[in-house]
């Protein structure tokens, strides 16, 4: 079943993240996931992440389905405005490319080029409604387009974004205008997992939820000090105890990811490091967890 | 208000370079209110490039250097002494200001300030970027705030996942705007407005050069 069957017949779902090459080196990267193979039901291919300069990611998906697997193709306002966007997508749309995620993006002057001039003609709600729109067989200005346009599509939420209100008021217009499924930034709390499971379920459309294994006390530290309540004290405190804090950053999520499974829809795993024991861990979930018959 | 900062006065210096006879404007209207192209920073500039040994012919700083044509006397006569008796006029009023200037007179024009933003001043101290001038003005949706002007991303459906306790993404020293329109909207009373979904922004009506042509009185 393809990622977009999973989503629409209720079952769980894996998705990972993969970063196209700074470069033109794609084969290392589909080299990297191949573990991942048929395991990870699609990959969120990310556009230009953290605004620093990476291959395209409409290039990099391609790519990928043509190598087995199955791309979300994320795109985001910062860098295209409405021409670009519209044109993008129709590509994407044509090259087969069927999954995709629709966000707002980092900031230029956050990235390694910060003399670049930012876009953001439109924001994230309204790139939904122009995939939408495209669907609908139409461009934004109301022309007829040739051809078909279907796609399946998602969005991202920020559980420990503020104002909580306005937060969720905007999670609910992404849903509206049509996103299926909503990926979330990583979370280290089940409590928050279940919570921000239920909002997202209760609003129409299906979580996945984020999860980013840390791999040292330095990188939690840096994490708390970006997104202060996304990091509760109990992982700090693990890591400082740990022998070995890699490990113990991967048992921490593969514990949340356990919960989530039993309760759950999707996880969104946001580091493909380390590839075997994650492949190992779906087949452990689809065959002999007692969650295998949502798989 | 047009807020403008004054260039280092290296920079100045470079561009005075082959002239001797120098007329300085200032303009108190938005250079005067934000310290730092008024009255006060002419005088002080003339001063400096006298100890340089530069002629400094004359100092003015109208009350708004961008009206000036409107001003037939003493505006007019003013651009013309500066012609007659300089070889160069320094202006320190924002860029609308100086071009207008240059129209009017055929001596070399240069500029002593950058022009930064529309903005408000703030405890007499400091100013903040207010409106960018868009030109299909929002703020009565949006509780009175900008969120096209002061959000970097101009987002008009609410906070981007980068708004963190508080603070902007972008900056981290300044607030997220959009904690300020929920604080308001809520305080007035019409936050449930930012329920719906916000139409896309007509940029066409930023394209510049605009113009505001007036209608004659019937
Ligand atoms: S919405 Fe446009 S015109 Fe209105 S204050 Fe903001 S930038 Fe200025
Ligand atoms: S944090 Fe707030 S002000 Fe800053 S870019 Fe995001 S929405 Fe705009």
């Amino acid at each position: 079943m393809t990622f977009s069957e999973k989503l629409k017949n209720g079952k769980f779902i894996i998705t990972a993240e993969v970063a196209p090459p700074r470069g033109t080196d794609w084969k290392s990267v589909i080299e990297s996931i191949k573990p991942l193979k048929e395991k990870v039901d699609a990959f969120n291919v990310t556009d230009n992440q953290r605004s620093m300069v990476r291959m395209s990611s409409l290039a990099m998906s391609k790519l990928l389905l043509d190598s087995g697997f199955d791309p979300i193709f994320q795109i985001t306002c910062r860098d295209r405005n409405r021409i670009a966007l519209q044109s993008e997508l129709l590509g994407a749309a044509a090259l087969g490319i069927r999954n995709i995620c629709l966000m707002t993006g980092d900031f230029t002057t956050l990235g390694d080029q910060p003399d670049a001039k930012p876009v953001f003609d439109i924001d994230s709600v309204q790139l939904i409604e122009l995939a939408k729109k495209l669907e609908s067989g139409k461009l934004l200005n109301g022309k007829e387009i040739k051809g078909s346009v279907e796609f399946t599509v998602g969005a991202v939420y920020n559980p420990f974004a503020g104002p909580k209100i306005l937060q969720e008021w905007k999670l609910r217009k992404k849903v509206e205008a049509g996103a299926e499924f909503i990926q979330t930034q990583p979370v280290y709390d089940i409590r928050v997992a279940e919570e921000v499971n239920d909002l997202i379920e209760a609003l129409g459309a299906v979580p996945i939820i984020g999860l980013l294994p840390v791999k040292s006390l330095k990188m939690a530290n840096f994490m708390k000090k970006l997104n202060p309540t996304s990091v509760p004290d109990k992982l700090i405190e693990g890591l400082e105890k740990a022998n070995d804090p890699a490990q113990y950053g991967w048992d921490y999520v593969i514990d949340i990811a356990h919960a989530i499974a039993e309760f759950g829809r999707g996880i969104h795993f946001m580091l493909v490091g380390k590839t075997s024991e994650l492949a190992a861990f779906i087949d452990y979930l689809r065959n002999d967890s007692p969650y295998n018959h949502k798989f | 208000m047009v807020v403008v900062k004054l260039k280092p006065f290296e920079e100045i210096l470079k561009a005075l370079e082959g002239f001797k006879k120098v007329f300085i404007f200032g303009c108190e209207l938005g250079s005067g209110r934000c310290k730092n192209g008024g009255l006060r920073e002419a005088v002080e500039l003339g001063e400096k490039l006298k100890e340089k040994g530069f002629e400094i012919v004359g100092i003015k700083s109208p009350g708004g250097t961008c009206i000036l044509e409107r001003i037939s006397f003493p505006g007019r006569e003013l651009l013309k002494e500066a012609e007659k008796n300089s070889e160069v006029i320094i202006s320190l009023a924002c860029g609308a200001g100086t071009q207008l200037i240059a129209e009017n007179v055929d001596i070399p024009v240069l500029t002593g300030v950058t022009t930064l933003f529309i903005g408000a001043e703030r405890e007499g101290k400091y100013f903040n970027e207010y409106c960018i001038a868009c030109g299909d003005c929002i703020i009565s949706e949006t509780g009175g705030i900008c969120p096209i002007a002061r959000c970097p991303k101009s987002l008009t459906n609410g906070p981007c996942g980068g708004a963190i306790d508080g603070k902007c993404e972008v900056d981290p020293s300044i607030p997220c705007i959009w904690y300020l329109i929920a604080d308001r909207m809520e305080k007035i009373g019409t936050l449930r407005k930012l329920k719906i979904r916000a139409p896309f922004k007509d940029y066409s009506k930023s394209v510049y050069p605009r113009s505001l042509i007036l209608e004659e009185e019937a």
